[in-house]
């Protein structure tokens, strides 16, 4: 069953996650009910292999690829050639010999003589295991590969037959040799390619991701934004897994009087069932206010992006914006998809320089009555206030109110306080003062947040 | 075509006609999906939005095997004493009353503590029997001598320890009951689990199960469903009314119209014996499509050009 845990590795490159367990299970459907009707195989096996809708979208790709460049119509006639030919690609474990000697025979010059295009692909993926191509990690290592195959399918006697041939003086066969022997490059070639791509497609993007993730927000081209967002999705979604799981921790060792009584009237009042006190974790809830000024509305960008997709973790957040003046925005991006709201968000807010005592004192009047000790506040900015009042003041009542206040700044620590900025002040009120200015660091801050209640 | 794949073929045909006759009309996926659960052995689990007809497909499928339907609708709270089994607690103090003279017999005669306790010893199985056992429907899901067919409706409406706790039976087809030890099936069911994906169900369950995402189904399709539910609507009326939703399901709303709300517009023309979808009678009858006002807003502008479109596919 080569061609299930080859494919699985295709799959698992594809960022499905396919257990051995489920490896099997395959291997004992296919066992079931053979190779011979396509739709078939891949109805059963995206019913065993992905697990979610957007697997199974990831899956369909994949199959299709893996199984056109495997030729499907020629493993099914293989199959019913009976057992011995049921697997067209020996498993690595044998010895590379017997594979490799019907086609080193001299065999090679009377494929391509004959034009018999089954059997060389059959040949073909024989030698493409030999070699180990399933291990490919790079385009680059495709011309490599191309030699290789070609070398373990007889390049070698194919040389040899070229030259006794030249040396006969058959010109005719040289030629047609010769001719074949390009439209061998060019398949063995285009064969490497498709592989190396399914087994790669996804390892680039996943270390651009991965660069991307600790770069800073502010150095990001406009091209690299797309990835960005899916990335920002992604981690938003784990950090919801991770956190809408366990609402109540078990206190164990005290009693819970009221419902032990409750849950036991039915046995006559006699305490059989005793039930535990529960500690309700709650969730966070969140008001965030944003600078989108010039400077920094990069960052804000990112922040108001990640809130966006975590509204199913945190429901209850209000979310404000502010350069030189304050305002909600937390409907605008209900009611609006992200591009829009924070283009208009933006548009809108992002005009004045920062004023952080007006827009404080805004966001005082907002918010004063809906802030409470389970609310957080969440300020992004980088502090600077040109030199105007920077409000702290304001700040303090906030905070003296809220459960905790969290300061993210997107610059870096050594130039706090420096000219203009006021992080010494403000920050004296904040319960968290950090530097927040790649998506790593974002993830950090929300995870410690949804943990911390 | 070797004689394997030709098996499973005629198979999944005899699954897809059987499901006919009981008024589920099935694709090609879910047909297999039943098949591959059948002989695999495996727990289906079930996703889609809602009302395509998940919960039907268990209930169709536990007909055409002609096997018992065992249904544990999940919750938030869902626990092992409501799933599995419990003691009755009640019963056992009253039979323990009851018998107290009896009891009091038994240990006649006995001096010490210890031979009052050897007495005991013999009875003490008494209390801890099937007699006070109640069954839930796991349990009776495993008992059944002909097996089941088992629904574990809205999966992830439970908690995730239930789900852990599931898993002994997804995988082995067995639980363990402390005071009786572990419960084989006598004959493996044939499970199933619906979910409406509010939450992500845990890699452990979904790796056990085969997956089974049923979509919106094709308007041709949904017309066969139509025809076997509501067999008394003429077919040109049938399929414009499946083309119309179709319509509705491609605009940006909340709650897409499922097949079951499909299938209430029909009931809803046959009873005002409407011969044809006009504007005046759609606008009338949206609510029974949508169910969010915002909804009705928004699709009730376009009723006249979603009618034209109908119009022109039919």
């Amino acid at each position: 069953m080569f061609i299930v845990s080859d494919f699985v590795r295709v799959l698992r490159a594809a960022d499905i996650n396919v257990s051995t367990a489920e490896t099997i299970e395959a291997g004992r459907m296919l066992d079931m009910m053979g190779f011979a009707d396509r739709d078939l195989v891949k109805t059963g096996l995206s019913q065993i292999l992905a697990k979610s809708e957007s697997d199974k979208e990831a899956f369909d790709e994949c199959f299709e690829d893996y199984f056109t460049a495997l030729s499907f119509a020629e493993e099914q006639d293989d199959k019913a050639d009976g057992p011995e030919a049921s697997e067209p690609v020996p498993t690595e474990g044998e010895a590379p010999s017997t594979a490799s000697q019907s086609p080193a025979n001299g065999g090679l010059s009377d494929l391509l003589l004959q034009g018999d295009n089954a059997a060389l692909a059959a040949a073909m993926a024989r030698a493409a295991s030999q070699v180990g191509l399933a291990e490919a990690k790079l385009f680059t290592q495709s011309g490599l590969f191309t030699r290789r195959i070609m070398e373990a399918m007889g390049l070698e006697a194919l040389e040899q037959d070229l030259s006794a041939r030249r040396g006969e003086g058959d010109a005719d066969g040289v030629q047609a040799i010769e001719g074949a022997r390009r439209k061998l490059f060019e398949m063995v070639r285009d064969y490497v390619d498709t592989q190396i791509k399914l087994r790669t497609a996804n390892a680039g993007r996943r270390v651009r991701e991965d660069a991307l993730s600790r770069v800073k927000l502010s150095n990001l081209d406009r091209s690299d934004m797309r990835i960005m967002r899916g990335l920002v999705e992604k981690l938003a979604k784990r950090l919801a897994t991770a956190h809408s799981r366990r609402r109540t921790k078990a206190q164990r060792g005290i009693v819970d009087i009221r419902k032990t009584l409750r849950r036991n009237q039915s046995h006559d009042g006699l305490l059989i069932d005793l039930v535990w006190k529960t500690k309700k974790i709650d969730r966070p809830r969140l008001i965030t206010m944003c600078d989108v000024s010039g400077s920094v509305a990069a960052y804000a960008k990112f922040l108001l992006m990640f809130l966006y997709n975590l509204d199913e973790v945190i429901p209850k957040t209000r979310s404000f914006v502010f350069s030189n003046q304050c305002g909600e925005v937390t409907d605008l991006f209900q009611e609006q998809d992200l591009e829009q709201a924070m283009a208009r968000a933006i548009t809108h807010y992002g005009g004045g320089s920062t004023d952080y005592g007006q827009s404080l004192s805004d966001l005082a009047h907002y918010i004063i009555d809906d802030i409470d000790h389970r609310t957080t506040l969440m300020i992004l900015g980088d502090g600077r206030s040109n030199f105007g009042h920077p409000g702290h003041d304001i700040l303090r009542d906030l905070a003296a109110r809220a459960r905790r206040v969290i300061w993210l700044n997107p610059e870096p620590q050594a130039l706090w306080n420096t000219g203009d900025s006021e992080m010494h002040r403000l920050g004296a009120y904040c319960h968290l003062v950090q530097t927040c200015n790649t998506i790593r660091h974002l993830e950090r801050v929300l995870d410690n947040l949804l943990r911390a209640h | 075509m070797t004689s394997h794949t030709q098996k499973a073929l005629t198979e999944i045909a005899r699954i897809r006609d059987g499901f006919a006759v009981s008024g589920y009309i099935c694709d090609q996926k879910i047909a297999t999906a039943l098949h591959l659960a059948q002989q695999l052995e495996k727990p289906l689990l079930v996703e889609g939005p809602p009302g395509v007809g998940k919960t039907e497909l268990a209930k169709a499928a536990a007909q055409y095997l002609g096997l018992d339907l065992i249904r544990l609708q999940c919750y938030e709270g869902l626990d092992e004493s409501k799933a599995l089994y419990e003691w009755q607690y009640g019963k056992q103090l009253l039979y323990t009353q009851v018998l107290r003279e009896k009891l009091s017999e038994l240990m006649d005669g006995a001096d010490t503590l210890g031979a009052s306790m050897g007495r005991l010893n013999d009875f003490e199985d008494v209390f801890f029997s099937e007699q006070f056992l109640q069954e839930r429907p796991l349990l009776a899901a495993l008992r059944q001598d002909a097996g089941c067919v088992l629904l574990l409706d809205e999966i992830d409406k439970a908690d995730s320890e239930f789900e852990a706790f599931l898993l002994e039976i997804l995988s082995d087809y067995q639980i363990s009951v402390p005071e009786l030890g572990t419960i084989q099936a006598k004959t493996r069911p044939l499970v199933f689990l619906t979910s409406n994906n509010t939450r992500e169900l845990s890699d452990a369950l979904k790796r056990r199960c085969l997956h089974l995402y049923i979509a919106f189904p094709e308007p041709a399709r949904e017309a066969e469903i139509l025809k076997a539910r509501v067999p008394e609507l003429e077919d040109a009326v049938a399929r414009q009314l499946v083309d119309f939703v179709a319509g509705i399901r491609k605009l940006d709303i909340k709650k897409p119209p499922a097949i079951s709300e499909t299938i209430d517009w029909a009931r809803t023309v046959l009873l005002l014996s409407a011969s044809q979808l006009s504007a005046e009678f759609v606008e009338d009858t949206l609510n029974v499509l949508l169910k969010f006002k915002s909804d009705i807003e928004i699709v009730s502008p376009q009723i006249q050009t979603l009618l034209r479109e109908t119009r022109d596919a039919s």
